[in-house]
């Protein structure tokens, strides 16, 4: 180690210029292999026949209106990227924050989604108008409910930023499905592809990422005292808040601007700038943003355009038209978040605040809550029974419980009374999950989801239905728990050497999470891309078809797992406390901590299994759980289990009633339902924070 | 603790109420059946037992919907009649159908209250709805497509239906009929001498800068179809195990020659004319110059039963020879 400290003269920006210049010798390489691969024959004879002068009409076309369009985008889009994931990085002084993490990609997907299913067609130029609106306008809400908090708004940021781009994800796939021939071909676009038709969009929006990087340099002074923290900043003059501001409006339009070109190309914008960070540590003087900058953008086309290249080495150019290059930047992106997991300090900083949401309830007032909501389900449940494409009244149900019900009402709650036992089950089982995972890891954003355990669940159950679409259902839930155990051991597994300790646990959790979003896109992208409803469906969580025999393993679970977890409240209370408190009162931290994930992997597992794949569940109900009354796990389990029952089966009821006779997967309504409660939530703690 | 006690007490009252304070919506039903017993193994292996000539019947996949009308039998339930009426042309369902949902999750509520005799769809359904149909109606579950056979595929989803419905007679006319349209189709090209000529079928739609190709590769039923019209597919590519569909995009058109190239575009949009009519490798494709590009009428079910291949035949005889 050289005792070089930052800013130690010429020597240290010497060798940082020297590596930029390194990174883009390799990007000029890839560039040069990456447009002699494509769907036509056209290759590097053809290619350099041009150069010498040849007359090959075809081949001139081919590298003029598609190779050299593709390869502009590839460029533009990892530069894009690359630097509005290292800005939103340092203006929010958080690891995570990226355009995924901000809902840029989620809502400029949806818009352009929702534009095609409502039947506008737009030109080339008006899709992309289209999808920048919607990109600024999610990122304008999340920046909306992360703003005005003092302390705490970096996790505030990513929270609102997860929870929006879950509820817009949702509404996405709800669009899908339900125009299915009018969206086909979005669904692999919604995963990010760099082909195109011809220069338009880059000539448009290739001055705009210019302008945008350029007046990026203009602050890049202040982004460096910014980054060294607010009252170091204000102290040495900088004015924060503006810096900020404008930090992350160049970051938005950087990111839109990307997703309009390309769809939404995954984790380039939080991989790139993770490894130039990774790398700046090492390199004296790299440090400032002048020359961070560019070695973002310069590490953002590296990992666009390998991606792509990658992609046309393993599957062929003709092949790789289907496969969406932002499914291998993904999953590039995924492992190489694991593996920067691994290598980072098992820290926990900031992790725990936002965690407990004020409770200003008396104790009274605290049991009422439990008791009500337990009344409330009894009446939603009865209203489930009775609500649904055919509409039946009280005394139908009586006729059924004393089996004196006509064939049809006898079939329909027949088919009806599993798949609220379903909702119910699955709902309590995953805010329970939820719970103990948030409490163990103590971090506000740990849930299954989060975690990947339920992606690593749907991966499984979506390997089983492609390679055996006749699959039963025992097939189905088999892979979903092989695929569920397998993401819980990696997830738990690599972060269990640091002590479980929260901040590598979630970015382990979100690397496998990604991975198994992107695994299943390619699973169905390549098997079998017009039949996406189906695995669609059941990764949104449907109680669809559900019957009694399908709900036994989740019951069972359920019914084993709540008493274990009330007998491990006080547990559970001082592991979700801090490090040091548990262990001065002599509880084994590791061991426990294994033994409740173990459980919350079974509840999600058999959960996954029995309604598929259903998120926000585990994030919502233990927020709102405590929020309402306090952080005693005593209380926090059974209302969150009760919350989560709730919001599962409504979300379940209004997906089987409100556009019956089609009807919407429960998981896609939970995250409707969810979203705006979660948001509320935020809002409402404004105050608290 | 007085509060939660009159809680509970709230909630059993209210639960009371629920349960006593509605009336019921049926009172009891009564079936009756009579003619010759029916028995059909269908694609899953299974044995489909019907007492008499179904005529009550839902079908959850287009394709079986188109077969019924055609074979003289108004379904009495589809899945997405919207979306039928809109892409599936050559048979018109009348106002009497109602719609069961969507075609990935059917109601079951819906279904069951048609009461059917028979429940048609693919074996894209999960095997648990369809054991739930079971409980009240007999399944038949046919294949949607199957690309290493797929005129013979679309002829067995015909026959297995008409043997369901007691219309056998009907099928083997309308299989007569579509054998006749292709001899005549066939005819009518050679004689515009076209026999032997290449062709490529595709569809296609553009999402963000990009457009999409799907090509009808040798297996799919449109490539089968218009082979027998005595045309040469010349999309060598490899196409999907069921319904025999590959995927390229604009550069890959360059492997087609001089091809007569027809394609169905998305009702609401054409990306050939649209997107690509100003790009360089478009314009460089030797069908594009010489002129040979041939966008079919719209509502032509390009996955459809005999019915829909005839009015593809048509669609391509009148446009090639016409």
């Amino acid at each position: 180690m050289s005792s070089s400290a930052p800013g130690a003269g010429g020597f240290g920006r010497v060798g940082a210029v020297a590596l930029i210049a390194l990174g883009a010798v390799l990007a000029a390489l890839l560039a040069a292999a990456h447009v002699t691969q494509g769907a036509s024959s056209v290759g590097l004879p053809e290619l350099l026949g041009l150069l010498v002068g040849g007359s090959d009409d075809q081949a001139a076309a081919v590298l003029v209106a598609s190779r050299m369009p593709r390869l502009v985008a590839g460029v533009l889009v990892g530069v894009a990227l690359g630097v509005a994931g290292l800005v939103m990085q340092t203006v929010s002084r958080n690891i995570l924050a990226s355009p995924d993490t901000l809902a840029v990609n989620a809502g400029a997907y949806l818009a352009v989604v929702a534009v095609t299913a409502f039947g506008v067609v737009l030109p080339v130029v008006g899709g992309g108008v289209v999808a920048f609106v919607g990109g600024l306008a999610a990122a304008t809400l999340v920046l909306a409910l992360s703003v005005g908090a003092r302390g705490g708004g970096t996790v505030r940021l990513v929270l609102a930023g997860s929870a929006i781009a879950l509820a817009l994800a949702a509404l996405t796939t709800m669009l899908l499905l339900l125009f299915p021939e009018r969206t086909t071909g979005l669904y692999a676009w919604g995963n990010g592809t760099l082909a195109q038709t011809g220069m338009d969009p880059m000539l448009q929006l290739g001055p705009v990422v210019l302008v945008a990087v350029g007046a990026l340099f203009v602050i890049a002074r202040p982004l460096d005292i910014v980054s060294l923290g607010d009252d170091t900043a204000t102290t040495l003059g900088v004015r924060v808040r503006r810096t900020r501001l404008g930090g992350i409006l160049i970051a938005v339009l950087l990111s839109a601007a990307a997703v309009t070109i390309a769809g939404p190309i995954g984790f380039v914008g939080l991989a790139a700038p993770a490894i130039v960070r990774l790398v700046a540590v090492r390199v004296p003087g790299m440090q400032r943003h002048v020359l961070l900058i560019p070695a973002a953008a310069v590490t953002g086309v590296v990992v666009v355009l390998g991606a792509d290249v990658l992609l046309r080495l393993v599957f062929g150019g003709q092949a790789a038209v289907a496969v969406p290059t932002g499914v291998v930047t993904t999953i590039f992106g995924a492992v190489f978040l694991i593996a920067l997991a691994l290598r980072a300090k098992a820290s926990s900083d900031g992790a725990a605040s936002g965690f407990v949401i004020g409770a200003t309830l008396s104790p009274r007032a605290r049991l009422l809550v439990i008791v009500g909501a337990a009344a409330l389900l009894v009446a939603v449940a009865f209203a489930s029974l009775l609500l649904g494409d055919a509409k039946l009244l009280g005394g139908d149900i009586v006729n059924w419980i004393t089996g004196r019900a006509g064939p049809l009402v006898e079939f329909v709650m027949n088919t009806r009374a599993p798949r609220v036992a379903a909702a119910i089950l699955a709902g309590a089982a995953l805010a329970l999950a939820g719970t103990v995972v948030q409490a163990v890891a103590r971090n506000p954003l740990a849930e299954p989801a989060i975690l990947g355990v339920t992606g690593g669940a749907g991966v499984g159950a979506v390997l089983v239905i492609t390679v055996w679409p006749l699959a039963t259902f025992l097939g189905v839930t088999a892979g979903g728990l092989v695929g569920a155990v397998f993401a819980a051991a990696i997830v738990f597994g690599l972060s269990a050497a640091g002590g479980l300790a929260s901040t590598r646990l979630i970015l382990i959790g979100l690397g496998v999470s990604a991975a198994t979003a992107a695994s299943t896109a390619m699973l169905i992208i390549a098997t079998d891309p017009y039949n996406a409803a189906k695995a669609l469906t059941w990764m949104s969580g449907s109680t669809y078809g559900r019957t009694v025999p399908q709900l036994v393993p989740l019951l069972i679970v359920v019914l084993l797992a709540l008493p274990v977890l009330l007998s491990a409240r006080r547990e559970l209370d001082l592991l979700a406390f801090d490090d040091d408190t548990p262990r001065v009162l002599g509880v084994a931290i590791g061991r426990s901590r294994f033994g409740l994930l173990a459980v919350s992997v079974a509840l999600t597992a058999t959960a996954v299994a029995a309604v598929g794949v259903i998120g926000f569940v585990g994030l919502v109900a233990p927020h709102a759980a405590r929020a309402l009354v306090g952080s005693q796990h005593a209380r926090v389990l059974p209302l969150a289990a009760l919350l989560g029952a709730l919001l599962v089966c409504v979300a379940d009821t209004l997906g089987r009633t409100f556009i019956a006779p089609a009807q919407l997967p429960a998981g896609l309504l939970t995250a409707v339902v969810g979203a705006p409660y979660f948001v509320w939530l935020l809002w409402r703690s404004r105050r608290a924070a | 603790m007085r509060t939660p006690a009159i809680a509970l007490t709230a909630v059993a009252a209210a639960s009371v109420l629920l349960l006593t304070g509605c009336g019921t919506t049926e009172n009891a039903g009564a079936e009756a059946a009579d003619g010759a017993a029916i028995s059909i193994v269908d694609d899953r292996g299974e044995t489909i037992e019907l007492a008499a000539a179904a005529e009550d019947v839902v079908a959850l996949e287009w394709n079986a919907a188109e077969n019924l009308v055609a074979l003289g039998v108004t379904p009495v339930g589809v899945a997405d009649v919207e979306g039928y009426t809109t892409w599936v042309k050559s048979e018109p369902l009348d106002d009497s159908v109602t719609d069961v949902g969507t075609r990935g999750e059917p109601s079951i509520d819906a279904i069951a209250g048609l009461a059917p005799d028979l429940v048609v769809t693919t074996t894209d359904l999960p095997e648990s709805a369809i054991s739930q149909i079971e409980e009240f109606a007999p399944v038949l579950v046919v294949h949607g497509a199957d690309a290493s056979n797929g005129i013979g595929q679309m002829e067995k989803n015909l026959e297995n239906i008409a043997t369901a419905t007691g219309r056998e007679a009907e099928a083997a006319e309308l299989i007569t009929e579509f054998e006749q349209k292709v001899a005549d189709g066939a005819a009518a090209l050679e004689a515009a001498g076209l026999a032997g000529a290449d062709f490529a079928m595709s569809d296609a739609w553009a999402s963000g800068g990009e457009v999409s190709i799907r090509p009808f590769a040798k297996g799919s039923l449109l490539s089968d179809v218009t082979e027998q019209l005595g045309l040469v597919n010349a999309w060598t590519g490899e196409g999907d195990a069921v319904y025999g569909l590959a995927s390229t995009d604009v550069e890959g058109l360059t492997v087609l020659g001089d091809v007569e190239f027809l394609y169905i575009a998305s009702v609401e949009q054409d990306p050939y004319t649209n997107e690509l009519a100003g790009n360089a490798v478009w314009q460089s494709l030797p069908f594009v110059q010489s002129g040979k590009v041939h966008r079919l009428p719209d509502g032509i079910w390009m996955f459809g039963g005999p019915s829909s291949m005839n009015d593809y035949i048509d669609a391509v005889v009148d446009t090639l020879a016409g």
